[in-house]
């Protein structure tokens, strides 16, 4: 909060914030043990699955590992084009 | 039989050994009978920071190979009843000693004191694994800095895969940095790491010193430091810990909620 109120200021986070944000983030990765080339291996796959279902661009399926309390939570995410949600009763399986 | 808590980190440099001789030293005043163990085979330190390298005749390796019995090779500290030091071989390897060797030699140790403190090697490698392989509990040291953090994460990872319940301590605080938001705080550093505070030592010059002249900081008591290291040993011998009245203001108070100051336990 303190930082907060300095960046209210600067419009920069303290040093310490920034700290936090990236120990949240390496030990997000660290905790799943997924080096990066492989996590990206993963998204692809996952992709390519949800893609046989639903008509997406794969490129926008994002992957996000994120951990609350000593629990980490992956996260895919992705945005399903409009058309395809309304088409999508009762075709979109192959 | 005496509890066996091992003193771990990850990252090198943290305070591992500087926190073993003073625990070790301060539980010795509260009346326990307080053996510690140099786990560093190799690269031994626990001796010189208690001041105690003069008096080394055999040392773990030694134990282990049945060369001496464990209370052969324990030095007495002369400046306290009940401390006693099973110094670290300097000329072996970490595979002079195995896990096995260690569960057996820490619970004889344990059998006759109320407390065997080890000294854990920085790493994860054997050194780690031999230095916990008879603990019954940990204490995992961490600064507020990132990479010792993300190491002690680790440590955190391996202990609970091996049954040990770790409880932390923020060594090196800086209330001034903190304040300046140049410093992540002992509730940043719960809240990333997710264990239980067992107290978060100040950024203290006169550790230096005390250091320099092989005197656990905790003899003298006058430090900031030293009274912080005197409240953990308390808590690991389950005393009560006497609150300091002051910090109960307003202003602390707004600290609180600013994330500036202990939460109190």
């Amino acid at each position: 909060m303190w930082k907060g109120i300095t960046g209210l200021f600067t419009g920069k986070p303290s040093s310490r914030e920034v700290a936090k944000g990236r120990l949240h983030l390496v030990l997000a990765h660290d905790r799943v043990g997924l080096e990066g080339g492989r996590l990206q291996e993963m998204r692809q796959e996952i992709a390519a699955v949800i893609a046989r279902y639903v008509p997406i661009d794969s490129d926008a399926v994002e992957i996000q590992i994120e951990t609350r309390s000593r629990e980490t939570q992956l996260t895919v995410s992705t945005a399903v084009p409009a058309m395809a949600a309304a088409g999508a009763t009762g075709r979109t399986r192959p | 039989m005496g509890r066996a808590i091992v003193i771990t980190s990850g990252k090198g440099g943290v305070g591992k050994t500087t926190a073993t001789a003073n625990l070790g030293a301060a539980l010795a005043q509260l009346g326990k009978s307080v053996v510690l163990i140099d786990a560093d085979i190799g690269l031994r330190n626990l001796d010189v920071v208690m001041g105690l390298e003069n008096r080394i005749v055999y040392h773990v390796v030694d134990v282990v190979q049945g060369k001496c019995s464990a209370q052969k090779a324990l030095i007495k500290d002369r400046r306290m009843e009940n401390l006693w030091l099973l110094p670290a071989s300097q000329t072996d390897d970490k595979d002079a000693v195995s896990p096995e060797d260690m569960r057996k030699l820490v619970h004889e140790l344990k059998l006759s004191h109320d407390f065997v403190l080890i000294d854990c090697p920085a790493g994860i490698e054997q050194g780690f694994k031999n230095a916990i392989a008879g603990a019954d509990e940990a204490v995992v040291v961490a600064t507020p800095e990132v990479s010792s953090i993300r190491d002690a994460d680790r440590v955190v990872g391996l202990l609970a895969a091996h049954d040990v319940p770790a409880r932390l301590v923020v060594n090196r605080i800086s209330p001034h940095l903190v304040k300046r938001g140049d410093m992540l705080s002992q509730a940043d550093v719960i809240e990333i790491l997710v264990l239980e505070l067992l107290g978060a030592i100040p950024l203290d010059e006169q550790i230096v010193a005390t250091t320099n002249k092989g005197v656990p900081a905790v003899l003298d008591g006058k430090s900031v430091a030293a009274k912080e290291l005197v409240k953990i040993a308390r808590k690991l011998a389950g005393l009560e810990v006497a609150e300091r009245e002051t910090g109960r203001g307003f202003f602390s108070r707004i600290g609180r909620v600013l994330g500036l100051s202990p939460t109190p336990a």
